[in-house]
């Protein structure tokens, strides 16, 4: 019970340790010394349980705000500020299951109403949604005490699988929606950013462009078998840069910047192309700081390239022969040279395909069930198994542009490991270890639609499931596997 | 943990065991519903409703040290099947939730709060000064012990020096502890006041809660207290006595009487059995949905080795 004699020693003076539990019996034998240390198990199990929760009367004070659904701090935050919380227009805020917690870790006195709210209250208000229920709360909970930093899954924060191909840099809190009426993690101002930084790879050079002089091009002798393409300064000849001089600064960026066409890349291997320089390249198609570039001596460079003969080993020799000897060389093709254009070139694969497909005996290709494979094809190995496998193996972010989201399943929370606290930044927190997905034992065993949905919402990070059964926490993870194959290709 | 301390521990909870028990009989548990799940707040219910068998598990941060999972505190989950069984015995009532009506600030409550506050503070300030007192003297009783001087001398010194500490005292607010309610205070911890504010209770609809319900209850009748067993596969750990002093007995499966089981799920739950060193029990309840009257039927599977 609180009293004011014990109250202000404590929680400073406090007895914080736990006392241990013993080791178990197996069989009841109704014997006195059992019951006598049930008891003592007991007395010191109520002791713990019924101590009451003190804090000091400074402590960060917050209010609850139901409308959104958050907290709001009325004193300055203390050091739990580093890993939970966000500011919104110049406060500083919680979600209503950090403030939860820093509750019953006695950090924070939260006030509604001019009241303090107690631990119960704050269960029943802000608890019953679907996204923080109870469930939700235990999970949360649970990690927290473990030391890890868990905050709110937010699925706009997930790199899509070409961002991740490029590489591109993080942008600075990237959860920039402002969902209706509910919290924000940041202004709408981040939302323009957002969409800037994907730009960022095409655009390199928005509104710079400056004059749209013709460069200095000096006439070079490039191999003969690429044809001069349009040039647009009147035939000038070829040069090693073209101009953008068709794009004004007003127009919109849809075209690539790059004219491939009308850039011919010299060949500086080719034993024929003898210039002694590269001419300079237009500065407005380089970095803006960087500058005019002077004309490139490639002499040096051509030193650098090892223009000499391969020599095989007769080993090597052969095993090159026994390739070539089922390569053909589609340009040597009579027929194939022929042809004047793409057109033309298909119709001359059809023509091969029927003229092939006279030789098969009807019975077995005109039904309407046909051979899995015709031995006059060339195919290997593994295509062959390929073909008559039944069973295909997958990858479990295979298939990803099918799925569609699932109103049971999905994920809440991302995890970030206890040792990188210190370092850690809510701004920029970088890949989480892990996303927790909350379920029970009463629900349904997640099936392989529902892994493969929440494998691909998290991109590259391992999705952990845990499973709640009343008050009991465990925690399954799903592991893609491969399992080799044994044939060569 | 010194003896004398157990020994006065030991009586007292003796003495108040029975007083307790008297009091029980009488009392009826609130339960309180957040969202489906049941949960219960003050500790004396805790007290209570385990001497029913009930155990449940405790799922918040424990006050002493909240940090860490070994050991958690209030509030305590129940089994939707505890529930069920104390409201059917009469001894618990549902608490309806209140937090949906929300009153205007109500300053009468806030005068209150305030001045318990402030009055804390006067408390807390004297027995700290009080403290500081006591600290004084026997600092100043232990010199004087070993530096013999004169009596009457060291009498003024010594009051002198007190009423420098009482004048010059302050105890600040800001070192003044206050108490972080886990339980809510109001109508709902006054027990008689419990009989008119509860709510039904929520009757499942399937199958397999009314059998899960049945077998609950026919196993608290013969004694043995249940947890719940999701991390063995199982409905129900079964323990012949507390919790915390005994090993679990059996790992109960529910199962409906006319569904049949595929032999891999008995095999695969006979073999978790047996590693975990626990007797797998199936059950099943009758079937029909008369109440009370029809058996609970068991099997029991356990390893017994090769012939």
């Amino acid at each position: 019970m609180f009293s004011n004699s014990l109250a202000f020693k404590t929680p400073r003076t406090r007895n914080h340790k736990i006392p241990v539990r013993g080791q178990k019996d197996f069989i009841p034998t109704g014997s006195d010394q059992q019951r006598d240390r049930l008891q003592q198990s007991l007395g010191e199990h109520w002791n713990l349980v019924s101590e009451w929760r003190g804090c000091e009367w400074n402590l960060v004070k917050a209010v609850w705000i139901p409308s959104d659904m958050i907290v709001e701090l009325q004193s300055p935050a203390g050091k739990f500020w580093q890993t939970m919380g966000f500011s919104d227009h110049g406060k500083q805020c919680l979600h209503p299951e950090e403030a939860l917690y820093l509750m019953e870790c006695g950090n924070l006195q939260l006030f509604y109403q001019d009241l303090p709210l107690s631990i119960q209250e704050g269960y029943e208000r802000f608890l019953y949604s679907k996204t923080m229920s109870i469930q939700h709360y235990q999970v949360f909970g649970h990690l927290k005490r473990l030391g890890y930093v868990v905050n709110r899954f937010d699925p706009s924060s997930v790199p899509s699988q070409y961002e991740r191909q490029l590489n591109l840099p993080q942008s600075q809190d990237r959860s920039g929606r402002l969902p209706k009426r509910k919290r924000s993690h940041s202004p709408t101002s981040r939302i323009e950013e957002e969409k800037d930084c994907n730009r960022e790879e095409e655009d390199k050079n928005p509104d710079s462009l400056p004059d749209l002089s013709a460069p200095d091009i000096d006439k070079i002798q490039t191999a003969s078998h690429v044809d001069p393409t349009t040039s647009t300064e009147g035939g000038q000849g070829r040069s090693w840069w073209s101009k953008k001089g068709s794009r004004l600064p007003g127009q919109p960026q849809s075209s690539p910047r790059w004219d491939f066409s009308s850039i011919p890349f010299p060949d500086l291997g080719s034993r024929c192309w003898l210039p002694s320089s590269l001419t300079s390249p237009d500065p407005c198609l380089l970095p803006g700081a960087v500058g005019s570039v002077g004309a490139c001596d490639v002499a040096p460079w051509l030193q650098r390239l090892n223009l000499r003969e391969v020599r095989m080993s007769r080993r090597e020799w052969e095993r090159e022969r026994d390739r070539d000897r089922y390569r053909r060389d589609i340009n040597q093709d009579r027929e194939v040279r022929r042809c004047r254009n793409w057109a033309e070139y298909q119709e001359l694969q059809e023509r091969r395909i029927q003229r092939s497909r006279r030789d098969r005996p009807a019975h077995l290709w005109e039904g309407p069930v046909t051979p899995l494979h015709d031995p006059a094809q060339v195919t290997s190995t593994g295509e062959l198994l390929d073909k008559i496998s039944v069973i295909k193996s997958t990858r479990l972010l295979e298939g990803e542009s099918s799925l569609k989201g699932s109103e049971e399943w999905r994920i809440c929370f991302n995890i970030y490991q206890p040792d990188t606290v210190a370092e850690f930044k809510k701004s920029a927190p970088g890949k989480p270890y892990s996303r927790m997905c909350v379920c029970s034992f009463d629900g349904p065993v997640p099936d392989l639609w529902t892994l493969k949905l929440l494998a691909f919402q998290s991109g590259d990070v391992p999705v952990t499931y845990a499973v709640l059964d009343h008050g009991d926490i465990s925690f399954y993870s799903f592991k893609d596997f491969q399992i080799p194959t044994d044939v060569s290709f | 943990m010194d003896s004398p301390e157990q020994k006065i521990t030991k009586t007292v909870s003796r003495v108040d065991a029975s007083k307790e028990s008297m009091a029980n009989s009488r009392q009826v548990i609130g339960i309180n519903f957040c969202g489906p799940t049941p949960l219960m707040w003050r500790a004396d219910d805790l007290k209570s409703v385990r001497e029913l068998g009930i155990i449940g598990t405790l799922v918040g941060s424990l006050a002493r040290q909240p940090r860490q999972n070994t050991r958690l505190g209030r509030p305590l989950e129940l089994l939707p099947e505890e529930g069920r069984l104390m409201a059917d015995m009469g001894r618990a009532a549902v608490i309806p939730d209140s937090t949906n009506e929300d009153p205007e600030v109500n300053p009468e409550q806030v005068e209150q709060y305030h001045a318990g506050l402030e009055n804390s503070f006067q408390e807390q300030g004297a027995l700290a000064l009080e403290d500081r007192k006591t600290t004084l003297m026997r600092v100043i009783t232990e010199k004087h012990n070993e530096n013999s001087g004169s009596q009457e001398d060291s009498d003024g010194a010594v009051r002198d020096r007190l009423e420098a500490l009482a004048h010059g005292f302050s105890f600040p607010r800001t070192a003044m502890a206050v108490q972080l309610c886990t339980a809510r205070a109001g109508l709902s911890h006054c027990p008689e006041v419990r009989r008119f504010l509860a709510a039904d209770w929520p009757i499942p609809r399937d199958e397999r809660s009314e059998t899960r319900f049945r077998v609950f209850r026919d196993l608290r009748r013969q004694g043995f207290y249940l947890t719940s067993a999701g991390k063995f596969g199982g409905d129900y750990l079964v323990y012949p006595g507390d919790p915390l002093r005994f090993h679990a007995y059996f790992i109960v499966v529910c199962i409906s009487m006319d569904e049949s089981m595929p032999l891999c799920d008995v095999l695969a739950i006979a073999r978790l059995g047996s590693n975990v060193k626990k007797t797998v029990l199936l059950c099943s309840s009758g079937g029909s949905q008369e109440d009370d009257g029809e058996e609970v039927v068991y099997t029991s599977l356990q390893w017994s080795g090769m012939v």
